[in-house]
């Protein structure tokens, strides 16, 4: 059996704050977590659940302090699995005095990679990321999003079996928008694993096989987002047309209803009977358009599950 | 593994020797420096029948000012501006280890201050030639002997940088520098101030970088002969202190969180 792409077991993280007495400050609990290859796995939550946190620890930039990692069947600790995988750190930096073919090589150096190789990899990820007419520009000259592009070209290019894309849609237009959800989906369809982190929910919902959702260091939720949005409330909309606002709004069974020009989306909770709805839309010398069960999601979910005014939560100081 | 180390070593310190050549401030010293050798040009016309020695003087001391300046405003960047800056995180996610870091980043400074130094020596015999001056030899045994202890500061600036912030990195460095030019002053406390402890005194003396070791300048300018034994001591007292430097910015940065 192959060893999962990402297993963490019992992770957990503190940050010492305050200035003059320094206390531990806990941003990740016992976290328990597996990404299977191959799959496209999103990291979801809001700022301060602990998501960044987790993805350093997973690039070797900060230390747990208890808790097991392993990445590609190894501990994090061995350094071997590191020549197979590629990370994106939130808003990412380069050196302002190289162009981006300069970065490219130098970071295909530290994989050593063959210089032939680099040269035609480099030219090839610019080319995906949208950065050739660039790829000769120093990079101080560079955008926000252009920047966001490189990071993306340089997480690829020692061809990764395993990708960590922290906020990887963060700065980009639409159009660079479009640009990582299609190298997202070119990973996956050449059998790497990606596991990346968003705020940006109906990507998620569009590329993800499975999702986790975090809330201030603790896992909420973990599955298939199938699953997930299955077991959340489900409603029924029924547009009606030729009633007023009186009849729509006392409709038996009703929770909700709203004018869309002359018609009426009416919504009905799941398992109210429709017959008496379509009887009474029709005594008022109204008829029912369509009905159509609406499902939960992916936004609604999240909302509902880490909205802190929920439960008058405070927030963690750190993500 | 050996050779993948070395690979990565040195790219990073090609890297970090292409950050520095693309620096203006860099040019704007080196010009400072050929500036101030050439200036003796005008001083020699007020000294009578010793230019020479005032070319001398101050072609190594422009050298040795302008290299500890590089030395230590570049080297307390070397790793906190990357913590600061964050160019670091994806570096480190790739394998790339952190003493490897810190040995590349300390290889590419080495590397751009001997093409400054090698720079500013070959302006001072230059001016010597120009000047109808011997091509004094004792002057590059001076140049190696300052470029060993620019190395050392180079490492001291790199131990700095890799534990504490940039500001109080500077401050340490400068710091241990002078304490390190001014060493002899340190030893002979007791004689002028007898309830400094000898034992102390003494126990200071070898604890710091003995900067005023590799400061060669009085024996080139009275002619003093410069052994290759000296030399040989110097660059053994360099190797060691330095490595001693590096170990312990390897070993402290390696534990750092980069939050």
């Amino acid at each position: 059996m192959t060893d999962p792409a990402v297993e963490l077991r019992g992770l957990r993280k503190a940050y010492l704050v305050g200035h003059l007495r320094r206390r531990p400050h806990a941003v990740l609990h016992d976290l328990d977590l597996t990404v299977e290859r191959g799959e496209v796995f999103g990291y979801l939550g809001p700022n301060g659940s602990g998501k960044t946190t987790t993805m350093k620890i997973l690039a070797g930039l900060l230390r747990a302090d208890a808790g097991t990692v392993s990445v590609l069947g190894r501990p994090l600790g061995d350094p071997a699995w590191r020549h197979r995988v590629g990370f994106l750190p939130e808003h990412p930096y380069f050196y302002d005095y190289l162009t981006p073919r300069e970065y490219l090589d130098y970071a295909g150096r530290l994989f050593g990679i063959p210089s032939a190789e680099r040269k035609a990899r480099s030219d090839q990820l610019l080319e995906q990321v949208g950065l050739a007419r660039y790829g000769g520009v120093a990079m101080r000259r560079f955008s926000k999003g252009m920047l966001q592009r490189l990071g993306l070209a340089q997480a690829m290019i020692n061809l990764p079996e395993l990708v960590f894309l922290d906020e990887p849609m963060s700065g980009l237009d639409p159009i660079g928008r479009r640009m990582v959800r299609d190298v997202i989906a070119g990973l996956k369809e050449r059998g790497a694993t990606v596991f990346f982190s968003t705020h940006i929910l109906s990507d998620a919902e569009s590329l993800c096989d499975r999702v986790a959702l975090l809330r201030e260091g603790r896992l909420v939720k973990t599955g298939r987002l199938d699953e997930i949005l299955s077991a959340g409330d489900h409603h029924l909309e029924v547009l009606v047309a030729g009633i007023g606002a009186p009849v729509a709004e006392s409709l038996p069974g009703a929770v909700g209803a709203r004018a869309i020009g002359e018609r009426w989306r009416v919504e009905l909770p799941r398992g109210v009977p429709l017959g008496p709805v379509a009887h009474a839309v029709e005594a008022a010398g109204g008829r029912v358009l369509a009905v159509q069960p609406v499902r939960q999601s992916l936004e609604d979910y999240f909302v509902s599950q880490v909205d802190p005014s929920r439960e008058g939560r405070k927030w963690p100081l750190a993500d | 593994m050996a050779a993948g180390r070395l690979s990565r070593t040195a790219a990073v310190a090609m890297n970090t020797y292409r950050e520095s050549v693309r620096e203006r401030v860099l040019y704007n010293l080196l010009f400072f420096a050929l500036l101030m050798t050439l200036s003796g040009l005008l001083l020699r016309d007020l000294s009578i029948r010793q230019d020479d020695r005032i070319l001398k003087d101050l072609g190594l001391a422009a050298i040795d000012l302008f290299g500890t300046v590089i030395a230590i405003f570049i080297g307390v960047g070397l790793v906190n501006k990357e913590i600061d800056r964050r160019s670091l995180y994806p570096l480190l996610a790739k394998p790339l280890r952190r003493s490897e870091f810190v040995v590349g980043k300390f290889a590419g400074l080495s590397l751009t201050l001997l093409v400054n130094v090698a720079a500013m020596t070959a302006g001072l015999y230059f001016t010597l030639a120009v000047t109808r001056h011997p091509l004094d030899l004792h002057i590059a045994k001076a140049v190696a002997c300052l470029y060993l202890g620019l190395l050392l500061t180079v490492a001291l600036a790199l131990f700095f940088s890799a534990v504490t912030s940039a500001g109080l990195a500077v401050v340490c460095t400068i710091s241990l520098v002078l304490a390190g030019r001014f060493a002899d002053v340190v030893r002979n406390m007791p004689e002028v101030a007898p309830s400094v402890p000898r034992a102390l005194a003494r126990a200071v003396y070898f604890a710091l970088p003995n900067f005023a070791n590799f400061d060669l300048k009085d024996r080139v300018v009275h002619a003093d002969p410069i052994s290759p034994a000296y030399l040989a001591w110097m660059a053994v007292y360099a190797v060691a202190y330095g490595g001693l430097l590096l170990t312990g910015a390897a070993a402290v940065f390696a534990r750092r969180d980069l939050k």
